[in-house]
């Protein structure tokens, strides 16, 4: 078919549509289609093609058995763990940074606080790893100054290889990530409601406690969704940061797809993925929910 | 006298002919993705020629400073004249083993080079050929069909800065608590082949017998309840971050890593630890099926398992203009020996040694000990990667 067939059959078509009034078809949105076919509806139905193949390549259920108990079952518990904990720390700090930055911050060190805040957002994986080794490590400057100061940090337990040192470098980019998703919604609060509350008698406590709390909890609840997801999924730092001592879920899957160790447990990894995307896709559902509730306020 | 002239004109035409035809005879015959050995595709100069017609050499997963490869890169390609096309030559063996199967078929890499258990779990796409030097590779570590056969091998050794208090000698000396927050290793043992086998040199040291690692591990439990031991990555960066001091590394990575390093004022030792003598399981090489340059393919495995103990390098080699292939490839270094120069124990040294032929490994780099070596079999690697499946999270996690 040459061009111009193409050209006019999409006129022909749009005519029609337009004259009955019906659905149009976003033509504008095909390089996305595009994109979303070949980089996620693809791979996605391949990685779920692959979970239900054995190695001879005959259909099978067995490559899920594993999911559901020891290693695997304790990476999923890990994984989630640090998902948990970093996003409920994460949309506490960003959540407070972003309320000061929005209530005293003028509009130049607004601009440069929300460069700042995306710059670091989008720091994790290796750059990230580094600079915490260089501050945190055991040979590291500010270990060195603390201990010089009668505080051994590495003497009282403390290591930034340990569970809780990887939650630490994990808030260091998802505080900043929050910063940016939650400002919006704060910037959504309008003056008039909180003028109104007080010309009704309302208190500071009051309008926080009855308008903009509820108002900002949907947002709230959204944030942390997608901070969880992110924690969930990074791969990155944690790989850069650890040797196997603490298993996730996403370094366990690259070690059986992609490793240069274990050769046959290519769809086992491929069913820990779809368990993986499983879970993130509750999250998200969660997540458009909490988005639709925290827009109503705003139409 | 007529006569004469007929029979000499005859002779005269079938001399200037017959030549030209045999020889595109036996060019045309030639099938270069097919042909099993240097005599079936036609010897070293036809060899050679196709090579160069096809100009190009894709391999895929071989950084440069592992196992002294960036000299192998560049003699090969200044020798004959042809590219070579490196990609992601940071990937693992089973990205490697993707890329035959997936990549574009003028991408596909025309080498494996990777772990032996991704060879044998992929035999169907290799092609058989046999290197002129195949009689003296190790009937353990090769295909007999030649559809692949191993090339080069590391041992474990510590690698350190000299400036450090108190040097390492042993794997039981690293619990001195002069090394605490210092010992660690390249990654996962479950994702990357050096730090399985460094498992194993430490359940060696410890006591251990391959067949049963669990000593190994738990001289890593014990290292890191005593702070020696840090679960943090060994690599260039978390070096220079000043994460860990003291790792367990390939042998063949030290001269590349010495040399590295000195560049930016850190001067690096490796030692072969006096209680551990661990020799890795060795990397195989193979030709894909589906190599877009299968003569080229096929040159570069010659060179990388050929033996000249004298010859040129990339930076000593004159001008090879005019010079027909076999003339070429017989004044190069061998492969095998430019690995030994790189520090590996390469997979002819037992023949070549009786030869006369290997060359000395590089004592300016990796102070050695000498003592038997051990290898896991693979049957052991499996029982050893099942183990520590389980037990090195569990082990190590908090």
């Amino acid at each position: 078919m040459n061009q111009s067939n193409v050209a006019s059959e999409s006129t022909r078509t749009r005519k029609r549509v337009v004259s009955k009034g019906r659905y149009k078809f976003p033509f504008a949105l095909i390089p996305f289609f595009i994109f979303v076919t070949f980089f996620l509806a693809w791979p996605i139905s391949t990685v779920v093609i692959e979970s239900f193949k054995s190695n001879s390549n005959k259909w099978t259920l067995s490559n899920y058995g594993p999911l559901f108990h020891g290693i695997y079952l304790h990476a999923f518990e890990t994984s989630i763990r640090i998902g948990l904990i970093t996003a409920l720390f994460g949309v506490i700090i960003g959540g407070l940074f972003a309320f000061v930055i929005e209530s005293y911050a003028g509009p130049r060190l607004t601009s440069i606080l929300d460069s700042v805040a995306a710059v670091f957002a989008n720091s994790g994986g290796v750059p990230l790893a580094f600079t915490f080794l260089a501050s945190f490590g055991a040979n590291a400057g500010l270990i060195k100054l603390l201990k010089s100061w009668g505080w051994d940090l590495y003497g009282s337990g403390f290591s930034i290889f340990s569970f809780t040192g990887i939650c630490l470098v994990y808030i260091f980019f998802q505080a900043p990530l929050m910063v940016l998703i939650f400002k919006p919604a704060l910037k959504g609060l309008r003056k008039e409601w909180k003028e109104a509350s007080t010309s009704l008698g309302g208190s500071s406590w009051t309008y926080l406690r009855r308008i903009a709390l509820p108002i900002l909890f949907p947002s709230f609840v959204g944030s942390f969704l997608l901070l969880f997801a992110g924690g969930f999924s990074a791969y990155a730092t944690a790989r850069a940061l650890t040797v196997g001592n603490i298993p996730l879920i996403p370094l366990i899957i690259g070690n059986l797809v992609d490793g240069n160790v274990i050769a046959d447990k290519t769809h086992l990894g491929a069913s820990l993925a779809i368990g993986a995307i499983l879970i993130a896709l509750i999250a998200m559902t969660g997540y458009i929910w909490a988005q639709r509730k925290s827009t109503q306020w705003r139409r | 006298m007529r006569k004469h002239f007929i029979l000499g004109t005859v002779a005269a035409i079938a001399v200037a002919i017959l030549p030209a035809v045999s020889a595109e005879a036996s060019s045309a015959a030639i099938n270069y993705a097919t042909c099993t050995s240097l005599a079936t595709c036609g010897g070293m100069d036809a060899l050679v020629a196709a090579a160069q017609k096809e100009g190009t050499l894709n391999i895929d997963t071989v950084p440069r400073n592992w196992a002294n490869y960036g000299a192998l890169i560049d003699l090969y390609t200044k020798a004959f004249g042809i590219k070579i096309n490196s990609t992601n030559p940071d990937g693992s063996s089973a990205d490697e083993i993707n890329a035959i199967k997936t990549a574009p078929a003028s991408k596909k890499p025309d080498m494996y080079d990777g772990g032996i258990t991704f060879a044998t779990g992929n035999e169907g796409l290799f092609t058989d050929y046999k290197v002129a030097t195949f009689n003296d590779i190790p009937a353990t570590y090769k295909n007999p069909d030649g559809l692949w056969a191993s090339n080069y091998a590391g041992e474990i050794v510590l690698e350190y800065p000299t400036n450090l208090p108190k040097l390492p000698t042993s794997i039981a000396g690293l619990s001195d608590a002069a090394f605490k927050g210092m010992v660690a290793i390249a990654g996962d043992p479950s994702s990357a082949q050096q730090s399985l086998m460094s498992v194993f040199a430490v359940n060696q040291a410890a006591g251990g017998t391959p067949a049963d690692i669990t000593k190994g591990v738990n001289w890593f439990q014990t290292m890191k309840t005593s702070g020696n031991f840090v679960t943090v990555r060994a690599t260039p960066a978390n070096f220079a971050a000043g994460a860990y001091k003291i790792s367990f590394n390939w042998s063949f990575n030290c001269p590349g890593d010495i040399t590295a390093s000195k560049a930016t004022g850190v001067n690096l030792q490796c030692a072969v630890p006096t209680d551990s003598h661990l020799v890795g399981t060795p990397y195989v090489a193979a030709i894909p099926k589906s190599a877009p340059h299968p003569a080229a393919a096929r040159l570069w495995e010659e060179l990388l398992y050929s033996q000249n103990n004298k010859g040129f390098l990339a930076e000593t080699l004159p001008s090879t203009k005019g010079k027909s292939g076999s003339v070429i490839f017989k004044s190069l270094m061998g492969g095998q020996n430019i690995w030994v120069s790189g520090g590996a124990a390469v997979t002819e040294s037992a023949a070549m040694a009786k030869k006369g032929v290997l060359n000395n490994p590089p004592t300016q780099f990796i102070i050695n000990t000498p003592g038997t070596t051990v290898t896991p079999t693979p049957d052991q690697q499996t029982a050893a990667k099942a183990v520590l499946t389980t037990q090195w999270p569990t082990v190590l996690g908090n």
